[in-house]
């Protein structure tokens, strides 16, 4: 619902015909329906023409001949055609479901496929509401207009045009009192689309904003309570509520307008026919069945112009959701395998290059976002395998960027990261990050059960392997004690467990992957000491010989890496082992004796001191 | 008219309508006779205000009806003139033209007053609603937010309300249309022709019958689709919050697979609606046809027999015409508007539910020592949290609350700010029993930043302004600096004016505890509570804020619930709780000293901090 508020950001703008044609190739791959899909609208549109003439003819038959009027004929044809039109719209519904159903997903899958490639990058500068709302909205509004819409103007435009050539054949004078309308028509209605089209869109917009205060006011009643909001947070409520009541009125106030207006213009084209085909009827150049024909055919006319119109206006405004998508399958990934790499993917089924991960190199790394800052600059590092290598330093000094270029999730703009010799691009991209193992922070879980989550790591893992894996990650304990154990449901983003066990499960999923390079980034932040050792030692006997980065602030973590990076401003400005750096007495050691008990020691004299001042 | 009908097809899809999800079978229900009774009856209470220009929407709708009917009239009248040869063109033709357009002309002003007062009716009367469920959730107790689902109540405020809205603007209205149509259509045929009404109206009551039991039969479909939509949404959300994860794991085609399941699933469950409602148009319109149909063959056949005029044959079949549309239409408006009493009940479940008490028997002043005496207290689902809890907080003493989780912190300082209501034991704030004071004022007193700390999602300046409204900028600056956050805020782009949240910033943990830090230093409260609300910071980061909280020492009460040792160090006092009771008191060096749980805590974190101060001091010997 709140995927909504991404989707509106839309003027109307003039239809670029490339962008469509480029979609409408999604309904040309269901290239029989399509067919089909053009067929019925043409056959509907002629049955839809036929109803009049019968009528017309039937009424005028037996204004002639009263008693030997052929009844039973034009009864016949009345049928034919309901069962013509019946079978129309059946197989009309069908096709058009079947193209927009189809289309929807193939354009939503494209667009998936597509977002499972595309670098870090790209998702720096697309939130995730954004993404989701090309992927709902947008592909259900665009697949909407491939099938709805242009089924419309088939059967519209030709209905129309069969309308104007059956009226102009039967007295053309006539004909052209009824045309006399249809601009006016078509402008009224276009206007008043647009209007309608867009309050629409507000009101979604408003309405889910709404949702979203709704959402806020439920989930922070705690902290709405606690500083007694309850009274401010109305008050910003109503605002919103009010906003949304305005758009709501105006949008209905617009309906209520339109239509009222084209069914009077309407029937301006059905009192011209009455008038002027009566003149004719009482001249005798005209039967009354013709009259009810004319005037049949003028509140037939009506439809299409309106259903155009609002097809029309959806266009303009649907232009933005177009490029928005298109722009999306379209995307090209940053980071992807080069040319020969590929190419040799497809003929040899790998990369050519042995399948380890050992000594890593960074040579003169640099690295920038686009256009920003400089935020890792000439960077050299060796590590050899199964080191472990712990980075510290302030937050935005750059650990985060290291490892991200590490794990290939951004390519260094400056240098090269080489792996056992051989530069790291010119390796399968799929290939080595299958290796990789990941702990962060934040760990994501995604919905299902524990066992589901950790099986992630390896999905061919015996339920003997993951309980060893919940052990070795000191998960097995808090699991086993759910009263569900490990079919437990973690609940949509993980969120039925606290933080700490949130971490603890990914770590169990890092630990059954065995990977060959271990990143944790700050990932024990929110375990207590205890069970972070007892994790530690776990690790230690999984990962022997593994190459493993840390990220952590916790000391004990820190002090049993192999070497110690410290990280400021995107440069490694001290390294060794824990002793070697507290011995150099320089920014390691400050960072260090910061954390100490000596500086609650002096806490606590500064807390005497403030108390004596008190007193 | 009959091209009318593609149209409606067409939107009846781009609008979907609101079906709930599986909350609909919540077995919490209650039971379906009674709610329904009393569904209507807060439906009815809800139009309250409006009744008048509801009741106008309609009357005009009515006049506006008449109208609309006129027009076959007139063609009738002018019909048969003609036929009989006595029409000319000033005196039949062109008063009929002007009569047609104008009877359209005024038909639509009526319309559009019953447009739009029926919309200012039903959106006023949806406002008040939405106001008086919003009003009423931020004043139901904590005790009823925990066990409801979040989803679920967003749900009830915004889909169920919207169903209502659909009834109150659109489906009423419909009703009342169709029913008009028919009562006033009826008549002005019987007038004509008694064997051509039947006739002409024989198919109607099996178009609603048919429309009604089909949309009834076919809810389940409608319903699965939206379900099905649902969990692809949720398939996609998390594997884009999760890239990391999935990129880490090498998971791709993993991914790939489940998506395309749940993309498949969702295009041949809505491709199945497709068939379902190809099915209804076929046969409705089918039986649309056989009745216009029959007026057509019937009234050929009575106007030879001389029973009919041309004119009024011409009258039935245009008025049919004018009516059976809508009348399709109503049987699915009908089998839809059930749902509305579903919704309202949904919504009076919330709006029954009792709101936090409000007796205010003392207005004293919120301060002094804080004194619990024999304090028991359970949740709801039966979990006891406390057991006859004593404790004495004196005024602007610092104290710690340690114990494992489970052992009645959290409860304990929720207590003290009334979020719960207490029955067994006393807590006394000065020489008030704290339910004798004001939930309010209770509040106001304290500065509570609570263990999952909740941000709004505007700037960070609104969110830290949440502790005082009046409070100017430097002042927010500040407290901000006191939580160690000042740093981190200006360097986001628009500084203190940046979005938190996916438009703007995300926040980590370390980052959103600090902030709902600097929030309750902005209030200066009496009371100040931490409830674990350092865990996620850096140490470095966790000392500077101790240090800001040790400046105003003496000046304020302070409860501290933490797990590091190095937090709980600084308190006057410290309390260990286990399973609801108090296992030890003292200073630090008091506990330390003593054989319990403190002294082993110490001893585990000690080792550590022991070898720490070897490192550094052989260090320093160096």
């Amino acid at each position: 619902m709140t995927h909504e508020d991404w989707s509106d950001d839309d003027s109307d703008e003039t239809v670029d015909l490339r962008l469509w044609r480029k979609l409408l190739k999604y309904t040309l791959h269901y290239r029989r329906t399509a067919v089909t899909f053009c067929v019925v609208a043409f056959g509907m549109a002629a049955s839809d023409l036929g109803f009049p003439i019968v009528t017309g003819k039937l009424i005028a038959d037996v204004e002639a001949n009263g008693a030997d009027a052929n009844i039973a004929f034009y009864g016949w044809a009345y049928g034919v055609l309901a069962v013509s039109l019946c079978a129309n719209i059946c197989a009309f519904i069908l096709c058009a479901g079947k193209i927009r159903t189809h289309v929807s997903h193939d354009i939503r899958r494209d667009a998936f496929q597509r977002l499972q490639e595309l670098s870090f990058s790209f998702y720096d500068t697309k939130p995730v509401g954004w993404l989701m709302a090309r992927l709902t909205s947008d592909c259900n509004r665009l697949s909407n207009i491939l099938a709805w819409g242009v089924m419309d103007l088939i059967w519209g435009s030709t209905l129309m045009a069969g309308i104007s050539v059956v009226m102009v054949i039967y007295n053309w004078k006539l004909a052209i009192a009824v045309l006399s309308v249809v601009p006016v028509l078509f402008a009224v209605s276009v206007f008043f689309r647009k209007r309608i089209l867009r309050t629409s869109r507000l009101v979604r917009k408003a309405n889910s904003r709404l949702t979203g205060v709704y959402n806020e006011g439920i989930a922070g009643v705690r902290t709405t309570k606690v500083f007694v909001r309850q009274e401010q947070n109305l008050h910003d409520f109503d605002q919103l509520a009010d906003n949304m009541q305005e758009h709501s009125v105006r949008n209905a106030i617009l309906s209520a307008v339109y239509l009222p207006i084209v069914l009077t213009v309407s029937s301006v084209a059905i009192a011209l026919a009455l008038v002027l085909g009566g003149h004719e009827v009482v001249l005798g150049t005209l039967a009354i069945g013709e009259v009810v024909m004319f005037m049949y055919y003028a509140q037939l006319f009506f439809a299409p112009v309106q259903d155009l119109s609002a097809w029309f206006a959806e266009l303009q405004m649907a232009q933005a959701s177009a490029e928005r998508v298109l722009s999306l399958v379209e995307a090209v990934p940053d980071v992807r395998d080069t040319d020969s790499v590929t190419l040799r993917l497809s003929e040899m089924g790998s990369d050519g290059h042995p399948d380890a991960i050992g000594r890593i190199e960074f040579q003169d790394v640099g690295f920038r976002y686009r256009t920003g800052p400089e935020i890792i600059g000439a960077l050299n590092l060796v590590v050899e395998s199964g080191q472990t290598i712990a980075l510290v330093g302030a937050t935005g000094g750059g650990k985060s960027t290291l490892v991200n270029l590490l794990c290939r999730f951004y390519e260094p703009t400056e240098g090269r990261i080489v792996i056992d010799g051989i530069d790291y691009t010119d390796r399968s991209l799929r290939w080595f990050q299958s290796h990789l193992g990941i702990v962060l922070q934040q760990p994501h879980l995604f919905s299902g059960t524990i066992c589901e989550n950790i099986r992630y790591g390896d999905l061919e893992a015996t339920q003997q392997q993951i309980e060893d894996a919940a052990r070795l990650a000191g998960a097995h304990e808090f699991i086993s004690e759910l009263e569900q154990g490990y079919e437990t449901s973690v609940g949509e983003g993980g969120n039925q467990l606290s933080l700490g066990q949130k971490q603890l499960v990914s770590f169990a999923r890092a630990v059954l992957k065995r990977p060959r390079l271990l990143v944790m980034d700050e990932a024990t932040s929110s375990i207590d000491t205890e069970t972070e050792q007892q994790i530690q030692a776990g690790l230690a006997r999984v990962l022997t010989g593994r190459t493993s980065f840390v990220i952590a602030h916790r000391l004990s973590t820190i002090r049993a890496a192999d070497r110690i990076l410290v990280i400021e401003k995107g440069k490694i400005i001290e390294q060794g082992t824990h002793t070697e750096l507290v011995r150099q007495g320089g920014h390691y050691h400050d960072l260090y004796t910061e954390q100490s008990m000596r500086d609650i020691v002096r806490i606590d004299n500064a807390m005497d001191s403030g108390a004596e001042t008190l007193q | 008219m009959r091209a009318q009908s593609t149209h409606f097809v067409a939107t009846s899809f781009v609008i979907k309508l609101p079906v709930h999800g599986a909350s609909n079978q919540s077995p919490a229900r209650p039971k379906a006779g009674k709610l329904q009774k009393s569904a209507k009856r807060t439906l009815w209470e809800l139009t309250a205000g409006q009744r008048v220009r509801y009741a106008s929407a309609i009357g005009a709708m009515a006049v506006g009806t008449v109208f609309l009917l006129v027009v076959p009239y007139v063609l009738q009248r002018t019909l048969d003139t003609i036929t009989t040869g006595q029409a000319d063109w000033s005196d039949t033709l062109v008063p009929a033209g002007i009569a047609i357009v104008v009877a359209h002309a005024l038909h639509g002003f009526f319309t559009y007053l019953r447009g739009r007062w029926a919309a200012e009716a039903s959106e006023g009367l949806v406002r008040q609603l939405r106001h008086r469920l919003y009003e009423h959730l931020e004043r139901l107790p904590c005790d009823y937010h925990d066990h409801v689902d979040t989803g679920d109540l967003v749900q009830r405020c915004s889909s169920d309300v919207e169903t209502v809205r659909v009834f109150l603007a659109a489906q009423v209205v419909e009703i009342a249309r169709v029913a008009l149509f028919v009562a006033v259509a009826i008549p002005i045929m019987l007038s004509q022709n008694l064997k051509m009404t039947l006739v002409s109206s024989c198919v109607l009551p099996v178009l609603v019958l048919f429309a009604v039991m089909f949309f009834r039969k076919v809810r389940g479909a409608f319903k699965d689709v939206d379900e099905a939509e649902a969990k692809l949404t949720t398939v996609v959300q998390e594997n884009l919050t999760g890239i990391r994860v999935v990129r880490a794991f090498g998971r791709q085609e993993f991914e790939i697979d489940k998506f395309l399941q749940r993309n498949g699933k969702f295009r041949d469950l809505e491709y199945r609606l497709f068939h379902i409602m190809a099915r209804f148009w076929t046969l409705s319109d089918a039986l649309v046809f056989l009745q216009v149909g029959l007026v057509l063959i019937g009234g050929a056949w009575f106007v030879i027999h001389g029973e009919l005029t041309l004119g009024q044959w011409v009258l039935f079949f245009w008025l049919v015409r004018t009516i059976i549309w809508p009348v399709r239409h109503i049987g699915r408006v009908l089998a839809d508007s059930s749902k509305a009493t579903v919704a309202i009940g949904r919504i009076q479940d919330v709006l029954s539910e009792e709101p936090e008490s409000e007796q205010d028997i003392t207005d004293e002043p919120v301060r002094g020592a804080i004194a619990v005496r024999d304090l028991s207290f359970a949740y709801r689902d039966g979990q006891a949290a406390l057991n006859k809890l004593s404790l004495t907080i004196e005024q602007g003493e610092t104290i710690a609350l340690l114990g494992s989780p489970g052992s009645g912190k959290t409860t304990l300082v929720n207590l003290l700010v009334r979020l719960y209501d207490y029955t067994e034991g006393t807590i006394h704030i000065g020489d008030s029993e704290l339910r004798e004071l004001r939930r309010d004022s209770v509040r106001d007193a304290f500065g509570m930043v609570l263990q999952d700390p909740f941000l709004y999602s505007r700037s960070v300046r609104d969110n830290v302004v949440v502790g005082k409204s009046s409070a100017a900028d430097h002042e927010v600056e500040e407290s901000a600096r006191a939580a160690d956050i000042h740093e981190n805020i200006v360097e986001f782009q628009n500084g203190y004016d940046t979005l938190v949240g996916e438009r703007g910033v995300t926040l980590s943990g370390g980052q959103r505890q600090r902030l709902a830090i600097a929030r309750a230093l902005l209030k200066q409260p009496e009371f100040l509570v931490l409830d674990d609300s350092l865990s996620a910071v850096d140490t470095k980061t966790e000392a500077q804020i101790l240090r800001a909280l040790a400046s105003r020492r003496g000046k304020q009460t302070t409860i501290l619930i933490a797990h590091r040792l190095s937090s709980t160090r600084l308190a006057d006092r410290i309390f260990v709780l286990d399973h609801g009771r108090l296992v030890q008191q003292g200073t630090h060096d008091e506990l330390v000293a003593a054989d319990g749980p403190y002294g082993r805590l110490w001893a585990i974190q000690g080792t550590i901090e022991d070898e720490i101060e070897r490192d550094l001091s052989g260090a320093a010997d160096r």
